[in-house]
């Protein structure tokens, strides 16, 4: 066999493992009938999951800071029995026990918790995990937001998977509107070119993947990047010279290194002092706040519209 | 090795595999751990002992035992003490197998183990068809260098496949090389174990050709081996135990390495005993290494990988001055 066909044969091997997502029934061992369970409204959730939500969850472990803030605003905060180590708002939160990482989480410390329902983050590392609550018998319900377009869907999906839908379209609804309220104040101001590093050695900046450059267009600005489909490629310095952004958007802790490193005096925004920091604990999750990030951050990169 | 020896081996893995089922992110008391093992505690506590911590044990006296055994098989073979199961290429294949999948999102771990084994055996195959190429016969220099370019190769591929890949994924990739028994089930235990013990009889039942081989080629011919098959087929069957392993934990280094050598120390001279030895010794010790990897900084986990020269080098430095 030729090492090319022994290669496609194991892509093929490979591809149909992953393909065969588990539509395995995890609803909540609640005794209901089968035909009451059948009638239930059915989620279905980012690794092919599909939780049925006969009852309400009462004893919910919420494995990633953005899905919390979500299950707070959703008015169902009290149900929580465990968060990650980095969960941080609302801060009512920080009461909740912390049961460490949300990737690749401690399964006997979930376990230990007892709850009925754990919200993860959807990524391929928490695999396992998920297989292993689902042998130990614990429902679980991943989910990512990855752009501002997801939000809609993952907020009613996650206030369905818990069992309690009474605020989702309101809470829906408030973020959308806030964000939108963002994007009309910066009508007709022009858009100035913006580079946002999210790390600085290796320069990674932000992309096209990411809800932070949806956030950028929302406060009316153009990402110098948004031509790349990863949420945060690496890029060469050169080329971000190249594309000459009118702004450096940065971080409040990474903003005193760009304005006093030589090499960053390369760009004409560093020279010029448009360097930018904002405030990472209002634009740091795509959650609740993604209008009050969009609105500070249309704020910071066009200075008329402060007090307005 | 005498009787007492032995005892002493055994007791010392027992007690590891008793002392790693006690301890964890949960505080779980020594009489519950004995009631959930007879399924006589409360539900989570049952859960937690018989489905998180007790598979976790059983892979890691295999894994441990495993790579110990590979790596005193390959020790003998190549005549070199300072061979192991992943110098000869298996961990380089077999990291190119997982982070080929890992770097393009798939988290299944039964996708991630099947690429590193297919990886792995990969490897070996090249790494035997280079090394008959170069040289025709069995030649142990021409082999380890085999491997070191082989895995050279498989390391210039990993950096490309990681360079470019999202980060998440990058973290995935990272774990896995590091080691780690966290993902255990028993679904894994159920085809190590025999994978294992299969491949080890097949080991055992050479341990003659492999005291003859270590003597030399001139002098395992005189004895009546078949040098260069016998040779071969214990350098394929040893790296194939090693295979299994890394695809069920990932890589776990030191313990193919140093194990055989403390083996070595505590008097197993012949290859059967030194495999018998390496089995207990290795299993006890991933065990331990294990049990300080999760509860060290508790939740979060260290790499086992690391935590295994982090117990095992004091032990062979003590095992070391009193042989001297």
């Amino acid at each position: 066999m030729s090492s090319f066909r022994i290669i496609s044969f194991v892509g093929a091997l490979v591809a149909s493992f992953a393909c065969t997502s588990r539509e395995r029934d995890v609803a909540r061992a609640d005794g209901a009938a089968g035909a009451a369970a059948a009638g239930a409204p059915l989620v279905v959730d980012a690794f092919g999951d599909s939780v049925r939500t006969t009852t309400p969850a009462t004893r919910i472990a919420s494995l990633n800071p953005a899905t919390t803030e979500l299950v707070f605003a959703l008015g169902a905060g009290d149900r929580l029995v465990g968060r990650t180590h980095w969960d941080s708002y609302p801060p009512e939160a920080l009461a909740v026990p912390d049961l460490g990482d949300g990737m690749r989480p401690n399964v006997e410390r979930i376990v230990a918790a007892r709850p009925d329902l754990v919200l993860l983050y959807a990524s391929a590392e928490n695999r396992a995990a998920r297989d292993a609550l689902h042998r130990a018998g614990i429902a679980t319900f991943t989910q990512r937001i990855d752009r501002i377009g997801d939000f809609a869907k993952a907020i009613v999906d996650l206030a369905r998977a818990i069992g309690d839908t009474t605020l989702a379209a309101a809470v829906r609804d408030s973020v959308l509107a806030s964000v939108a309220s963002a994007h009309s104040r910066v009508q007709g101001l022009p858009a100035p070119k913006v580079l946002w590093p999210l790390w600085e050695a290796p320069l990674m900046a932000v992309g096209k993947g990411s809800f932070l450059n949806d956030l950028l267009e929302a406060a009316g600005a153009r990402n110098i990047f948004a031509d790349l489909d990863a949420p945060s490629p690496n890029v060469t310095f050169e080329e971000a010279v190249r594309r000459d952004p009118d702004i450096v958007l940065i971080g409040a802790s990474g903003a005193g290194t760009i304005r006093t490193d030589p090499r960053w005096r390369a760009l004409r925004a560093v020279r010029e002092g448009h360097v930018v920091a904002y405030d990472t604990l209002i634009v740091s999750r795509p959650g609740v706040r993604l209008g009050e990030a969009a609105n500070h951050l249309a704020e910071l990169l066009h200075p008329g519209l402060r007090g307005k | 090795m005498n009787a007492m020896r032995w005892a002493v081996l055994l007791v010392v893995l027992l007690a590891a595999a008793t002392i790693a089922l006690g301890v964890g992110a949960v505080h779980i008391t020594p009489a519950d751990v004995v009631r959930a093992l007879a399924g006589r505690a409360d539900a989570t506590l049952s859960t937690i002992i018989r489905n998180v911590r007790l598979p976790r044990v059983v892979l890691g006296v295999g894994a441990g035992a495993a790579l110990s055994m590979s790596g005193a098989t390959l020790q003998g073979v190549l005549r070199n003490p300072l061979a192991e199961p992943y110098l000869l290429g298996v961990s380089g294949g077999a990291a190119v197998g997982a982070v080929v999948v890992t770097s393009a999102g798939v988290g299944a771990p039964a996708v991630i183990a099947l690429a590193a084994f297919v990886g792995a055996a990969g490897a070996i195959v090249l790494v035997l068809a280079i090394a008959r190429a170069a040289g025709g016969k069995f030649d142990p220099r021409v082999l380890l260098m085999a491997g070191v370019v082989v895995g050279a190769f498989a390391n210039a591929a990993i950096m490309i496949a990681l360079a470019n890949a999202p980060g998440n994924n990058v973290r995935g990739a990272l774990w896995w090389m590091m080691g780690s028994l966290g993902d255990a089930s028993w679904r894994d235990v159920t085809w190590l174990l025999p994978a294992v013990s299969v491949l080890a009889m097949l080991v055992f039942v050479r341990a003659r050709d492999i005291d003859a081989l270590a003597l030399g080629e001139e002098a395992a011919a005189g004895l009546g081996v078949d040098v260069d098959r016998s040779a071969r087929s214990i350098f394929l069957t040893a790296s194939l135990l090693a295979a299994a392993t890394v695809a069920a934990a990932g890589l776990i280094g030191f313990v193919g390495l140093v194990v055989p050598a403390l083996a070595r120390t505590m008097g197993a001279r012949r290859a059967r005993d030194l495999l018998a030895a390496s089995a207990l010794i290795g299993g006890a010790l991933l065990v331990l290494a294990d049990a300080v990897a999760r509860t060290l900084r508790a939740p979060a986990e260290l790499p086992v990988g690391a935590v295994t020269a982090l117990v095992g080098v004091p032990f062979f430095l003590v095992r070391l001055g009193r042989v001297r």
